[in-house]
């Protein structure tokens, strides 16, 4: 089931280093990017069917043809490695496995857009990532891949580095650029968006490392060789991630369409000590999780999940068996979201505190079940009443626990003596 | 006059003004949306959602108003039923965290979140966990006091830091539910406008030290008003009171809103000028340093004004324009010389190009354009040689040293005309208490040529006369407001075909009145 393709060098000792990723044909597509008009390679991109892979899934190529023409500003690429939704682990290979993959992909989607400065947003966490990256770009300068001439062409692009703080809501878009602009990271309401009003208020494309990566492939290969991947409207390849309670956790590029519990048990080994299923998070935190029934007609595709209510997200699939308190796992996931939370925006704000105490309360045996049915509303009150999606990103998945698994709730409530009193 | 527009709101077509956002073009109209970061002055943040409309047919169908311009044939929801969850929703999360302690909040009965809970939310708190919380009774320099667990975080204060004083000294800190405005250690609000953020601060989260728990908002009487404590003229509201067997005090002077003067907001220097209105106040009437009625000291200036060969008078900059023509009336049938001498009014350098002026004084405009002698030599000479000297209202201990002051005096008598009992004042031979300018109606010229008229704001139990009536007294021959105006007319050409009723409330621009009165 696994595929080579983006993760075709990161098995290779030291493809990190430039000479070692040359001899594995790194930076041979730019011979023909360089030959090809920029509206050729925006087509190719488009006709590839390349969708962002930083979880929204929106088309690339159609996205760099948002870019307002002649406004006399100039245009920048920023490079979103915040990679923080958890249970997402894939781009972290690409910057250490294969940076220069990423580099390459850099300036295919530079000259593509008309762009000659490049800012990659990288979490503060990846450490040894940045290190790896910064020396990859270094040699890139040196070898003339970047800097005034590129590949010997009359183009110039920099790159540099922005290493984050520590917050999720950097890998939002609008707030990824207040952050590099050296402002407090809050996202921006929109419309405008980057395309026409973006970093230092110029047209911005923003692109999730997974996406720019896959450029040389189209590129090299073509259209075609991309779709002959994954399904018709969700062509291509994924690095998914998988975790939590598998036999075989770990990082597998796989092409987009698989039957998601094929490649839990074939991929990742099934669930683990011979335990039952119990659900599926299918594209890191955010998204709703899956019940097994639900996972048996999943596919591994943007449209099988939207079917199914769910998302297809970052390619972290979590998987839980049946020993996991879904209590337990709310508290943590509303944890998260709470302490992410910009507070910028009111229901955000205030509101997902207020959900995490209830369901502390409830876990404590304090609950009755007008607090469950408060959180479940809550839900709904909170959802996309905000600037950014980050109060969704914890709402959505909320709900479906609330949904599916309520008689977990239920049974924390009943625990509470004083509340069985108070339903009498 | 901007362009107008036609749109839908709830269905029902209104005409509003073109280019602004749909808070204030329908608001424009007497159509209320709710909103708590969004100011006119500060632009649009979109942080506190209050302001979620729908769109019919519109992508997206929910958008905030303050970020949304007003377009033609937009149909705009605002009474629909998921509208109106909305506005209950997100009510309910401003009020999760926030203390309700409003019978001790200064802010109680001018507060947004009471106003708009009475009319979006009304229902019974179903916060039954501990709320946040965060710091009390901070001082925030500049006498700004701030609570933060009242506030709603709107970022109003933040912004008008950033954006109108450009001092930057405030910023939210920290994430989520505990996201606080603050300074930074050590650096307190230190720029002359902080005061500012108090009637900014839609909640009581910033309050004032000077009006802390003085007095509850629904006492005070709101009275419009022009700021007299500098040549631009700050439109005020004075807010005063008359407690059960007291005298009406003003409590506080707040910003008015006048786009051609002073924006949304004024200096902190004007905003505590209300304390000389009540304070350091002359009440009586005094012969030499005894109180006498003031029947008795008038007859007593008749009697020195018969007596004196040649008299000399002095205008406060402050005066009105009424007064002013009132006394230059005086001064033409006495023979005497009228001075307007008063730099002692002027700090040079003071002023900052925003609203603060140099010139402490509200209307020398109004000397110059009634031809009066503002120069300290034609005074000088003319008090010298003056057996009799009228000061009406004019500080003089700002221009002199009490020293120089008592030696230019020699051998001649003062008449001091006065609000305030000053040590100019002390000097004179005979003082006549007068009221001020919260207390008599009048007009002023500001630095930039607008005149502006304002109303009397209050009365003292002991209402004092206005300069007008005082100059009449002693002999001015304008006796009714209608005379002193016609002289106003005579002087001030934009004034001519006016009524005196007629001056518009945001005041009349000179400058553009005498261009057009310029014929080829």
């Amino acid at each position: 089931m696994q595929v080579k393709i983006l993760s075709a060098k990161f098995d290779i000792k030291d493809a990190n280093k430039i000479k070692v990723a040359k001899k594995h044909g790194a930076y041979s597509t730019l011979d023909k990017v360089f030959s090809m008009p920029p509206e050729d390679v925006i087509e190719l991109v488009k006709n590839s069917g390349l969708r962002g892979r930083g979880g929204a899934g929106f088309p690339a190529g159609v996205k760099w043809s948002f870019l307002p023409k002649n406004t006399g500003k100039p245009v920048y690429l920023a490079v979103n490695s915040d990679e923080s939704e958890p249970a997402t682990f894939k781009d972290r290979y690409i910057l250490v496995k294969d940076p220069h993959m990423m580099i390459e992909g850099i300036i295919i989607c530079s000259y593509a857009i008309g762009s000659h400065d490049t800012y990659i947003y990288i979490r503060g966490e990846y450490t040894t990532q940045v290190k790896v990256l910064q020396a990859a770009i270094d040699e890139a300068y040196k070898a003339g891949y970047l800097g005034d001439k590129v590949a010997g062409r009359d183009f110039k692009l920099n790159v540099t580095v922005h290493r984050g703080a520590g917050a999720y809501v950097c890998g939002e878009e609008t707030a990824l650029l207040e952050s590099i602009e050296g402002k407090k990271g809050q996202p921006r309401s929109k419309p405008p968006f980057p395309a026409v009003a973006g970093l230092y208020g110029c047209p911005t494309i923003i692109n999730n490392v997974q996406s720019i990566a896959s450029l040389p492939f189209i590129i090299a290969k073509g259209a075609e060789a991309y779709r002959a991947y994954g399904t018709e409207k969700s062509p291509g390849t994924h690095l998914f991630g998988i975790s939590g309670h598998v036999e075989k956790p770990g990082m597998y590029e796989l092409p987009l369409g698989l039957p998601l519990l094929e490649v839990i048990d074939k991929v990742a080994g099934g669930v683990w000590k011979g335990r039952k299923l119990k659900g599926v998070i299918p594209g890191g935190s955010s998204t709703p999780v899956l019940l097994p029934e639900e996972a048996k007609t999943v596919t591994l595709d943007y449209e099988s999940m939207a079917a199914h209510k769910t998302m297809f997200g970052s390619g972290g699939i979590v998987v839980l068996d049946e020993t996991v308190d879904i209590v337990h796992l709310v508290k943590n996931l509303i944890d998260f979201y709470h302490h992410e939370s910009c507070g910028q925006c009111t229901p955000c704000r205030e509101g997902l505190g207020w959900m995490l105490k209830i369901v502390k309360k409830i876990l404590r045996g304090d609950g009755s079940m007008a607090d469950v049915n408060l959180l479940r509303e809550l839900c709904d009150n909170i959802e996309m009443k905000t600037v950014c999606v980050l109060s969704a990103a914890c709402t959505m998945p909320v709900r479906s626990y609330l949904d599916k698994f309520r008689h977990e709730f239920e049974a924390y409530v009943a625990k509470n003596d004083s509340s069985a009193a108070e339903a009498k | 006059m901007a362009d107008k527009i036609k749109l839908f709101v709830n269905g029902v077509e209104v005409e509003v003004e073109a280019g602004k956002n749909l808070i204030d073009a329908v608001g424009a109209v007497g159509i209320e949306i709710p909103h708590l970061c969004y100011h006119p002055a500060l632009g649009a943040d979109g942080n506190c959602r209050m302001c979620l409309v729908g769109i019919e047919d519109g992508r997206p169908p929910l958008v905030p108003a303050c970020k949304t311009p007003a377009m033609a044939g937009m149909k705009v929801l605002l009474d629909a039923a998921h509208i109106k969850k909305i506005q209950h929703d997100v009510m309910e999360l401003e009020l999760i965290n926030h203390p309700t302690d409003c019978p001790v909040c200064d802010q109680a009965g001018e507060c947004k979140l009471q106003d708009y809970y009475m009319a979006f939310d009304q229902a019974e708190s179903r916060m039954n966990v501990p709320q946040v919380v965060k710091g009390k009774k901070m001082d925030f320099g500049a006498g700004v006091v701030h609570d933060q667990e009242r506030c709603v975080v709107c970022g109003r204060c933040v912004r008008f830091c950033r954006q109108i004083t450009k001092t930057g000294e405030l910023g939210i800190i920290n994430r989520t539910d505990d996201a606080r405005v603050n300074i930074f250690p050590g650096r307190p609000l230190s720029n002359r406008y902080a005061g500012n953020v108090v009637d900014l601060c839609p909640v009581g989260a910033m309050t004032s030290r000077d009006f802390r728990f003085k007095q509850r908002v629904w006492f005070l009487k709101k009275a419009p008003g022009i700021c007299h404590g500098c040549a631009k003229g700050c439109n005020i509201t004075i807010d005063h009171n008359r407690e059960k067997y007291k005298d009406d005090i003003i409590y506080r002077f707040r910003p008015r809103l006048n786009e051609q003067v002073n924006g949304y907001f004024i200096c902190d220097a004007g905003r505590l000028s209300y304390k000389a209105e009540n304070e350091g106040r002359l009440t009586e009437a005094r012969l030499g340093n005894k109180a006498r009625p003031i029947d008795d000291v008038l007859a007593a200036c008749t009697r020195e004004i018969e007596r004196a060969e040649k008299i000399a008078l002095v205008l406060s900059p402050n005066c009105s324009l009424e007064q002013m023509a009132a006394v230059q009336a005086l001064a033409e049938k006495l023979g005497a010389f009228l001075s307007g001498y008063s730099d002692g009014y002027i700090k040079p350098g003071d002023g900052d190009g925003y609203l603060i002026q140099d010139d402490k004084a509200a209307n020398r405009a109004g000397l110059g354009l009634l031809g009066i002698d503002c120069s300290r030599e034609a005074f000088e000479s003319a008090v010298q040689q003056a057996q009799l000297l009228i000061n009406f209202n004019n500080d003089l201990t700002r221009s002199y040293k009490e020293s120089d002051l008592k030696k230019l005096l020699q051998g001649t008598k003062v008449i001091a005309v006065s609000s305030h009992d000053t040590p100019g004042t002390a000097l004179a031979d005979l003082a006549i208490p007068v009221a001020s300018y919260s207390e008599y109606a009048g007009s002023v010229v500001n630095c930039d040529n607008i005149l502006q008229s304002f109303a009397k704001g209050l009365s003292k139990n002991n209402d004092l006369a206005d300069i007008c009536a005082i100059a009449v007294q002693l002999g001015s021959p304008l006796g009714s407001p209608k005379e002193r105006f016609a002289l106003l007319q005579q002087s001030i050409s934009a004034l001519k075909d006016l009524e005196p009723d007629k001056i518009p409330a945001q005041g009349l621009n000179l400058n553009d009145s005498e261009a057009a009165n310029v014929t080829a």
